[in-house]
């Protein structure tokens, strides 16, 4: 049972299935840090970027690279919707993270709601087939959906981390993940990194989205389950963590899978909740909120100093 | 008639459970979607309890919200530690862990749920009986949340919810306030778990689930958060806005989505029409100048 | 006065409680003239995420009610169907059930999906009115008492067929059985052991799968080094599909067996070459069975534009009116009230129906009915029938 192939089997699978969750984890946990809200309605942004996708290249048969625009696009555009009309406004009139958190929770079923107006329910993929064939690499299986999947989701975390830390914006970003006011006072405008942020995060769901669709079943109410892995990624991984995050989302894909050796199938499930609540009660010291967290010893953004020409 | 009654005791345990929800976001600030959880751990409990261990319906039912009352002291006690805000992604996780051991374990039915329940009243007495008891019931809480969230202990909440930091220094324990909160409203959601699983005598998993709490939600916020009729109007509300949507005369393939639409607008209208509700808070509840805090 | 009025000023009599929908059954009633109609509940998903299925079952019904009434109803006068939501929620079908049986007064109903066929069991046996279930399968359904009866098969049926199948036809020895873990799964699966193992086989892995994984590499790894020679998938339709295409995909060449989840066209379409070799179990004459299916499935086509969504419970709902239809004549011949008590003796006492779409329903003193399961399988990209058992 514990063979090598076995073992090289399931970590080569849960680490291309995984991809997925990781850039769904990597989008959350951004929106979290930056913009500081839970933002559940990203299943809302998952949802139409996969119908997107779907009715260009399922119903109206459209090539490929276009319905991977069209993701993006619509998820992209839910995002910006999101959050010009919904949490900007909030935001604007101090609204309790409970409040903007029902928001993101009301908002995510009536897009449901609505795509079940127009697709119905049956189960959906992008293409009609939702079969890759493999090719063996050693005892190993690959299937052609693996490499893309992989390779783009690399692709996807080195740009974003080139953005964070290279680009005015992405530096902007920490900046204003870390200290808000502070930041608005180096004459950073907070609402465009906001807008930033969730198009940032719409990008990264429109991906995850295409490629999760193209090997599996999605219904109007799926993305809610999908994005609870993603928040489960998160928090263990640590708020305010991206890379932790995204090792957590693919170390959880891969104990999840491995699990089955080990305990009996029907507990798998059940497995998640209890890292969750294991990271909660056991880990509170390296989690913390950016809310509640007071004044950080990091240096301030360099992009004042420099200016100034000394710190 | 049968069909009525079964409403009115539907929409009386609402208000319970929208009162007792209100209660602990509204008055208590604390960030907690899991209610529907502890409306089924007193559900279950409370069945368990008279059909396979013979206690009797009406101790059953007390018990189902004491258990419900322990597990959510639980709860908090693991993760109101590090901050207020934990306990919402705690709360989630902790009501989907329980509802997955509910649907795995043997004896409480599995997914499939439990039924042959026993019944309480309705043979005896007849079904008018479990409605009075149900809107006694519900009556008692609505007036007991009233009557301490308007007296001193009301004071100290409002307080605590303002500026847990000053009320800190006041020498008040906010921690052990956040917990008496949300451990009483999660037993009066127990209690209301008992009484529907005697009336209906089947209950599942699923029906306590995420949407669930989005229905409650729906109820506390469009009711008005923090007001004391405010939850009644929204729990009655809540049963009678599907009805009145039937009647258009609609096809099914488009009603089922629409009123899943119309309800969710309806929600989020009110959230930035009219964010105090329908029945908006009385000034002293307001805090604040922040909305829902 | 027809059936849809009445249900009109009950409805503003009833304005502001409880969460249920009537669909407006007009053009139906109007056909058979004269006379109150003959009415009988029809509770089903018509809203929410079983509605794809609900909605085509209740089509279906409302067809068969046109056509019987179209032929004259019954000794003249009309057949009425009840429609109300249940959104294959416990709650919600418990106020339809209990809408229907104490105000609509209906001697019996049609319902489906477990939950509520069996939170609505108490009802219908304490207002003693006859509860058909037309397409839940959960074993317990012939247990929920003396008013509830099942025109579908339940559970053990197909799964049995199919085990035997797999067993004595194919002459199988190893079976792994993979199930969704929930009721259906793990009752199923656990039938499945059962007979296979009687039949003379080992099954040689049980393993279960979470209803929200979407990775089963793990678990099937488990089954590819146990070696079966047949692998049986229990699962729902939004899983199978995948299931199927990872199993190929980690080398397991090995036939699948599956129930009537995967027996869907879309499959073909979704596996490719990948599906060739998978068996399914169909509880209804298909197409090329009875030349009535087959002008059944044309309408669809025509009417619809589309084959219906799971096209043998839709038989079997185009079948209920039918049933029903009988039990009312032969009451009426007789000049006996017809209420729910009568209802059911009646129905027992005729025991066996020759229906349109399913043909012989006989039911048994346990409340079960047996019927033929049609064993289908893809053989070079379409779906073929492989065997009748029983």
């Amino acid at each position: 049972m514990f063979s090598l192939p076995i073992l090289a089997q399931i970590l080569w699978t849960s680490l291309a299935t995984s991809t997925c969750f990781v850039l769904f984890a990597l989008a959350f946990a951004l929106v979290l840090k930056v913009n500081r809200i839970f933002n559940f309605a990203q299943a809302a942004m998952m949802t139409v970027g996969f119908y997107a996708a779907y009715t260009v290249i399922g119903l109206a048969g459209g090539p490929g690279w276009l319905g991977f625009l069209a993701a993006l696009a619509a998820s992209v555009g839910v995002a910006v919707l999101l959050e010009i009309f919904g949490f900007r406004p909030l935001r604007r009139r101090r609204a309790s993270s409970m409040f903007v958190f029902i928001f993101a929770l009301v908002i995510s079923e009536l897009i449901a709601y609505v795509i079940m107006l127009v697709y119905g329910t049956w189960p959906a993929t992008i293409f009609p087939s939702l079969f890759w064939p493999v090719t063996l690499v050693g005892p190993v299986a690959v299937s052609q959906w693996d490499v893309p999947a992989v390779v783009s989701t690399i692709a996807a975390i080195a740009a974003l981390f080139a953005f964070l830390h290279v680009t005015r914006s992405g530096q902007f970003m920490t900046a204003v993940a870390d200290n808000p006011d502070l930041a608005e006072f180096y004459g950073i405008t907070k609402d465009r990194i906001h807008l930033i942020t969730m198009i940032v995060a719409g990008l990264l769901t429109g991906l995850a989205m295409f490629l999760y669709g193209s090997r599996a079943q999605v219904q109007p109410m799926s993305s809610i389950d999908l994005l609870l892995f993603a928040i489960a990624a998160t928090i263990i991984g640590g708020i305010g963590n991206l890379g932790g995050t995204a090792i957590t989302a693919v170390v959880l894909g891969i104990v999840q899978n491995a699990s089955v050796l080990f305990i009996p199938s029907e507990w798998q499930g059940f497995l998640l909740y209890v890292f969750l609540f294991t990271a909660i009660v056991f880990f509170p010291k390296g989690i913390r909120l950016p809310e509640r967290r007071l004044a950080r010893s990091t240096p301030t953004p360099s992009i004042g100093a420099d200016e100034a020409g000394e710190a | 008639m049968e069909y009525f009654y079964t409403v009115v005791i539907l929409m009386a345990l609402y208000v319970i459970l929208a009162a007792s929800f209100n209660f602990v976001i509204g008055y208590g600030g604390l960030v907690s979607i899991a209610h529907p959880v502890f409306y089924a751990i007193g559900a279950y409990a409370s069945a368990l309890l008279a059909r396979d261990m013979g206690v009797p319906v009406i101790l059953a039912i007390l018990a189902g919200g004491l258990i419900a009352l322990l597990a959510s002291v639980a709860l908090a006690l693991s993760s109101l530690r590090v901050s207020g805000d934990y306990l919402l992604i705690g709360s989630i996780g902790f009501q989907l862990g329980t509802l997955e051991v509910i649907k795995n374990l043997h004896w409480t039915g599995g997914a499939g749920g439990l039924s042959n329940i026993p019944s309480f009243l309705t043979q005896t007495l007849g079904p008018q009986a479990y409605v009075a008891f149900a809107v006694a019931v519900a009556m008692c809480t609505v007036l007991l949340l009233r009557w301490i969230a308007h007296g001193p202990y009301g004071r100290a909440m409002s307080a605590m919810r303002d500026d847990e930091l000053a009320f800190a220094a006041l020498g008040r324990n906010a921690m052990v306030m956040k917990i008496t909160i949300f451990a009483l409203g999660s037993g009066l959601a127990g209690l209301a778990g008992g009484i529907y699983a005697h009336y209906f005598r089947f209950i599942a998993p699923g029906q306590f689930d995420l949407l669930q709490s989005s229905a409650l939600l729906t109820m506390v916020v469009v009711g008005g958060l923090r007001s004391t009729w405010g939850p009644i109007v929204g729990a009655i509300a809540l049963e009678a806005l599907p009805q009145a949507i039937t009647f258009i005369n609609l096809p099914p393939s488009v009603l089922g989505p629409l009123q899943g639409i119309l309800f969710t607008s309806l929600v989020l209208i009110f959230m930035f029409v009219r964010p105090q509700g329908l029945i908006a808070a009385s000034a002293r509840w307001r805090g604040r100048q922040e909305e829902a805090r | 006065m027809d059936a849809t009025t009445i249900s009109l000023r009950r409805r503003s009599l009833l304005a502001g409680a409880g969460a249920v929908g009537i669909a407006a059954l007009a053009p139906s009633a109007a056909k058979a003239q004269a006379a109150t109609p003959l009415r009988f509940g029809l509770a089903m998903p018509l809203t929410g995420s079983q509605a794809t299925y609900g909605q085509d079952q209740v089509r279906a019904a409302q067809w068969a009610v046109d056509e019987i009434n179209k032929a004259g109803g019954i000794n003249g006068k009309p057949l009425a169907a009840i429609v109300l939501d249940t959104q294959a929620d416990a709650q919600t079908g418990i106020q339809a059930a209990t809408r229907l049986a104490s105000v609509e007064k209906v001697p019996a109903f049609v319902t489906a999906w477990s939950d509520v066929v069996k939170a609505v069991a108490p009802i219908a046996n304490d207002s003693k009115v006859v509860e058909l279930s037309v397409g839940a399968n959960s074993a317990e359904i012939a247990k929920l008492g003396d008013y509830v009866y099942t025109t579908f098969p339940l559970a053990d049926v197909d799964i049995t067929a199919v085990a035997r199948y797999a067993a004595t036809t194919l002459q199988k020895k190893r079976a792994a059985v993979l199930y969704i873990n929930n009721e259906t799964g793990t009752v199923a699966a656990e039938i499945y052991r059962n007979v296979f193992t009687k039949a003379g086989g080992t099954v040689v892995a049980h393993e279960s799968y979470d209803p929200k994984a979407t990775d089963w590499t793990g678990t099937l790894l488990k089954v590819r080094i146990a070696q079966p020679d047949i692998i049986h998938i229990q699962g729902l339709v939004a899983d199978t599909p995948q299931v199927i295409a990872q199993l190929r995909q980690l080398g397991m060449t090995q036939p699948v067996s599956s129930y009537s989840a995967a027996y869907n066209p879309k499959l073909i379409q979704q596996l490719g070459a990948a599906a060739n070799g998978v068996i399914a179990t169909s509880l209804a004459p298909g197409v090329n069975n009875s030349p009535a299916v087959a002008a059944y499935v044309e309408r669809w086509k025509k009417e619809v534009g589309r084959e219906p969504n799971g096209l043998p419970y839709t038989q079997y709902l185009y079948d209920a009116p039918y049933l029903v239809a009988a039990v009312f004549k032969s009451l009426d011949d007789k000049k006996i009230a017809i209420t729910g008590e009568n209802f059911r003796t009646e129905m027992l006492a005729i025991r066996t129906f020759e229906l349109p779409l399913t043909g012989k329903l006989i039911f048994a003193d346990d409340h079960t009915v047996s019927k033929p399961v049609y064993l289908m399988e893809v053989r070079n990209g379409a779906w073929v029938q492989a065997a009748v058992v029983g």
